[in-house]
């Protein structure tokens, strides 16, 4: 079965590149964004964007969960950290996040029992190990990750684990998305579609892009011949003049998405009113919290959280860098006052966001070009 | 896994990477819906198998965050060139 390695092909990488550079035409500037995280990682890591005409330029969209959480939330996550008994138990990279008063790394350092997972399933499995704890999971992501928080909750509630509950901060991608294309500050080409959401969610959802903005969407894979082809698919179709929904990465993602995926979420979860973003404020309907039905599993009813918004740090501007107005390097404090080892912004934490996958793989090249 | 490494040393984070990370099916758990995976590095994992099953062992799976989002087997993986 063919998945990785023949989407490295460096032979094959070039061929698409020279497509690339035939279908562009000279004096047009072309500002296509990649919604996905993941895609940003790639880009950098295997240096796409060296491939590609100059005038071909690639803007990082919001498609990193670590990037998009709120500092408020952090902090409500700590403050559920430190509840007597508590086991807060998250993702790797949402250790890192500043809160307004430290990281949950710091409250881990300071006596809170807050540990790692790698899946939902873990957290179930440490409440099952310790039945006298009250075990919290921070859930983060995007509808990719989504029914995995969804199934674990079904599994609770079907062995009966009453030590469980969750943090549901997960969001949606197709809110944010409409925000950025109602923004009068970004002007943009295409989009290069999130490969794993659309796993989930098919390609379906993103045909209110062209009908509605007359933009192409083209659905891609993580690897450097996925993006570069699903880069020459959105120039086929602006060189033609068209606007449709294209999905590249048929090897994994159904038009109409993982039907029990959908119906798994619908029954655990419910769009919240409002959910605030860094960087992008509140969006309508672009969160999710645990429905009515699994309200006994959510923590935020379980314990007392304090629900207290705090502003971004005034030097940060990762609002501006996942809406794609600035670049990383232009933010004033990228790789000064905010690295990855002492991230102020979250972008700079995940190693998917687009300051820290910039300045892991693209900041020395930047610097021979400027030489 | 549930060990302390304090961040994602890998380069790579489960969720902001929309990871889907392929992995073979060692055995199958059908009452449990749960099925043991390994990855190709050798890498063994417990994984919720309710959004692609019926699985049998020997077939691969897409795998995110402890759940498999896609079989690799299939009619679809077949598209792939």
């Amino acid at each position: 079965m063919k998945f990785v390695d023949e989407f490295r092909d460096a032979e094959l990488g070039r061929v698409v590149a020279g497509e690339i550079l035939s279908l562009v035409q000279p004096g047009r500037h072309y500002k296509l964004m990649e919604v996905c995280g993941g895609h940003t990682h790639s880009i950098y890591k295997y240096g796409v964007d060296d491939l590609l005409p100059a005038n071909v330029e690639l803007v990082h969209g919001p498609g990193c969960p670590v990037c998009v959480i709120p500092m408020g939330r952090v902090d409500d996550g700590i403050a559920l950290a430190g509840i007597d008994g508590v086991i807060f138990t998250c993702f790797g990279d949402m250790l890192r996040v500043p809160g307004s008063r430290g990281s949950l790394l710091d409250a881990k350092a300071a006596g809170a029992d807050v540990r790692m997972v790698y899946s939902p399933l873990d957290a179930l499995r440490i409440a099952k190990q310790n039945p006298e704890r009250e075990v919290i999971f921070f859930a983060i992501g995007f509808e990719t990750t989504a029914p995995s928080t969804a199934l674990t909750l079904k599994r609770v509630r079907a062995e009966g684990v009453r030590n469980f509950s969750c943090m549901c901060s997960h969001v949606t991608i197709v809110p944010p998305l409409r925000a950025l294309l109602e923004s009068p500050d970004l002007r943009l080409d295409g989009f290069i579609g999130p490969g794993h959401v659309s796993t989930v969610v098919g390609a379906r959802p993103f045909e209110f892009i062209p009908a509605d903005y007359g933009k192409p969407v083209v659905i891609a894979g993580f690897e450097p011949l996925d993006i570069l082809q699903a880069i020459a698919m959105i120039l086929r179709q602006l060189a033609a003049g068209t606007s449709a929904v294209e999905n590249q990465y048929t090897r994994v993602v159904p038009y109409d998405g993982n039907r029990r995926a959908l119906e798994v979420m619908a029954d655990v979860f419910e769009l919240r009113p409002h959910f605030e973003w860094r960087g992008l404020g509140f969006i309508s309907h672009s969160g999710l919290r645990l429905s009515d039905a699994y309200a006994d599993l959510d923590a935020e009813r379980r314990f007392a959280v304090p629900g207290v918004r705090v502003a971004d740090p005034k030097a940060c501007q990762c609002g501006e860098v996942l809406k794609g107005v600035i670049k990383p390097w232009e933010c004033k404090v990228f790789g000064t006052a905010c690295t990855p080892e002492r991230p102020i912004g979250t972008c700079m934490v995940s190693s998917e966001g687009a300051c820290a996958a910039y300045y892991n793989f693209g900041r020395f090249a930047r610097e021979r070009e400027v030489v | 896994m549930t060990g302390e490494p304090p961040v994602c040393g890998s380069g790579h984070c489960i969720t902001c990477g929309d990871d889907g990370i392929p992995m073979t099916v060692l055995r199958v758990d059908e009452v449990r819906g749960l099925a043991l995976c390994a990855s190709e590095e050798g890498e063994r994992q417990t994984v919720e198998i309710a959004l692609v099953e019926p699985v049998a062992a020997g077939e691969r799976l897409l795998v995110h965050a402890g759940t498999a989002i896609a079989a690799l087997d299939g009619a679809q993986a077949e598209v792939t060139r």
